[in-house]
């Protein structure tokens, strides 16, 4: 583990060790507040949303727009376990992550059977659903009442005889966050390099040829939702330690939307992408609830703003900020790639 | 001695169209067969029917692999490659947007197993597994011609080595039977000689190949034997040199006014 630093390390290695250290030391250097600390965890909060999101429709190119009810099931995962049962984080995690996959098996095996805009149909009833549920089945979640009170994250060595250490302000939960994403992003290069994402490449790039060598579609694609489900689960899980707040309207479809957005202005299938997508989504969102009112608009114009900015993306750069060449290709050649998706003619020879 | 292919009274319909009528033949073990008949005669379909593109309206397909026979007529495509069937396209498809390397991992895919757990904790089966992977990709690229090219991406390629590439993902998957679907297609006199030495050099690995083919010098060159459909019928068979004199096989392809020609010539 002592290897030496190497030298002649490449630029992109720089960058990533200048972030990461500059991410570790944040919260200690001045002119830092909690109000700005609040808001990096909330980007790192939706980093993990979009990486997770960005299994479906950057590496299966499958549009999901019900990506909010796997955050929802996630957040009131965790917000009941810790209401009623006072269960460890630590513990909730896995658990979130299982119930969020499970979830994702659930909607994905009769439905991603589906193809194209009717599976996004379905996803999206399905987020709805989710709200539904929340809201009125009173019993379980105390429906529009919400769930105040959940307790905050701690670390418990009682137990080993040591002292119980609870997460107050927003630097414990700073440090947990970025943890999360470290692991989220590990992650995800780990897949992007396997046979189980070269498997999802190949069914983005062409369908019929990925069936030829021997790819269950179906399989694949259910265990891409089940992934990006499990990964939206937690990201939801540590929304609802972190805000102790849950309520259905937290997870209404623009939710789905904006996160959506985040990895489509990124650049939907680049990791690196997705993630500054998150990041200048919710910064900007922040400065417009700031600005906008000085203007005598309402906060809520800001989403006009986001559309604005997705009609230009979509007008300006298609594929996203730091396009990945199969995004491009596919924004490119919209027309002759749908042609090739055709299954195959019968009576070609 | 079994062939590794049956083909039994093959009907398919789309709609009220019949594609193939009552089509019927064998491919022996080892062999190089050619699949050839006018555009629009069905070839494809009966490829697309035994790949499990398609599933066959009527009929029997029967796979035998080491005495052992299975029946694969509708069944799923992924079974079909899993089984030892392997196909390339017509109009090729490739991964386009993935490198060389890839593209023929991929084709590594039903020969493998793991999947979400081993990719992240990057267990000692995983990356033996994956070792593997590259090693024999490396191979099948070689095998074709295409050996150092790995890093390319696959649509930035010449259209005949595109082919060829399509060609080592087919391998990839370990075929017994290997389906070419107009291999020569665009390709320059040269090129189409360095294909047929391949397709020997596959046979050779002990690999049965089925090829439609409109290239009837390829054809000459490395079939043993052709069968000859028309019209979704099965019109002739047998060792090239004969097909070629047969006058219904003229007759399919140039009308009957040259098959009397040819008769009398």
């Amino acid at each position: 583990m002592d290897k030496p630093i190497s030298p002649n390390l490449t630029r992109g290695a720089k960058i990533r060790i200048g972030l990461l250290i500059l991410a570790l030391v944040l919260p200690v250097l001045p002119l830092v507040s909690d109000y700005l600390l609040h808001i990096i965890i909330l980007i790192f909060l939706y980093m993990i949303l979009s990486l997770g999101l960005n299994i479906v429709p950057g590496f299966n190119g499958l549009l999901d727009l019900g990506y909010v009810g796997f955050y929802g099931i996630g957040a009131y995962t965790s917000g009941l376990l810790t209401y009623h049962f006072g269960l460890s984080y630590w513990v909730i995690i896995p658990l979130a992550f299982i119930n969020g996959a499970i979830w994702g098996i659930l909607l994905g095996a009769p439905t991603l059977r589906l193809t194209g805009d009717y599976f996004a149909i379905v996803t999206f009833g399905f987020s709805e659903l989710v709200v539904l549920f929340l809201t009125n089945e009173i019993w379980l979640t105390r429906g529009p009442l919400g769930l105040p009170g959940i307790d905050v994250v701690s670390i418990d060595l009682t137990l080993f005889g040591g002292p119980k250490w609870e997460f107050v302000g927003e630097v414990p939960y700073y440090y947990l966050a970025l943890c999360m994403v470290l692991v989220t992003v590990f992650v995800m290069y780990r897949i992007q390099d396997s046979r189980l994402g070269r498997a999802w490449f190949a069914i983005r790039d062409d369908e019929v040829a990925a069936v030829s060598c021997g790819i269950n579609l179906l399989t694949y694609k259910v265990i891409a939702f089940a992934i990006s489900a499990a990964f939206g689960a937690v990201g939801g899980s540590f929304f609802a330690r972190w805000v102790t707040f849950l309520s259905p309207d937290m997870f209404k479809f623009w939710e789905s939307f904006l996160i959506l957005c985040m990895i489509v202005l990124g650049g939907m299938g680049n990791i690196w992408g997705v993630m500054i997508g998150a990041a200048l989504l919710v910064s900007l969102s922040e400065v417009l609830r700031e600005i906008l009112p000085l203007f005598g608009l309402p906060a809520e114009v800001r989403f006009l703003a986001f559309g604005l900015i997705m009609v230009l993306m979509m007008r300006y750069r298609p594929a996203g900020m730091l396009p990945i060449p199969a995004v491009a290709a596919q924004m490119r050649a919209g027309r002759t790639k749908r042609k090739k998706e055709k299954p195959v003619a019968g009576l070609k020879s | 001695m079994i062939p590794i292919l049956e083909i039994k009274n093959l009907n398919k319909f789309f709609g009220g169209l019949r594609a193939l009528k009552d089509i019927s033949f064998n491919i022996n073990q080892g062999e190089i067969i050619g699949l050839i008949g006018p555009n629009g005669a069905g070839k494809t379909t009966l490829f697309n029917c035994v790949a499990g593109i398609e599933k066959p309206t009527d009929g029997r397909i029967t796979f035998s692999i080491d005495d052992r026979a299975f029946s694969i007529g509708g069944r799923k495509p992924e079974t079909v490659t899993a089984l030892g069937i392997a196909r390339t396209f017509q109009n090729i498809r490739l991964f386009d947007n993935l490198t060389v390397s890839d593209n023929v991992k991929i084709g590594r895919h039903c020969r493998t197993r793991s999947i979400f757990f081993g990719a992240v904790i990057r267990s000692k089966f995983q990356r033996t597994e994956e070792k593997m992977i590259t090693e024999s990709a490396e191979q099948f690229l070689e095998f074709v011609g295409l050996k150092g090219r790995g890093q390319e991406i696959a649509s930035s390629m010449p259209y005949g080595d595109q082919r060829r590439l399509e060609i080592a993902r087919a391998l990839a998957t370990e075929p017994r039977l290997l389906m070419l679907d107009e291999p020569a297609a665009g390709m320059n006199p040269q090129e189409s000689r360095g294909l047929t030495k391949l397709i020997h050099r596959i046979r050779d690995e002990g690999i049965t190949v089925l090829l439609i083919e409109h290239d009837m010098k390829v054809v000459m060159g490395v079939c043993e034997r052709v069968v000859v459909i028309n019209h979704g019928e099965w019109l002739a068979e047998g060792v090239p040199q004969d097909v070629q004199n047969n006058p219904k096989v003229i007759e399919a392809y140039l009308g009957t006014g040259a098959a009397d020609a040819a008769q009398a010539g």
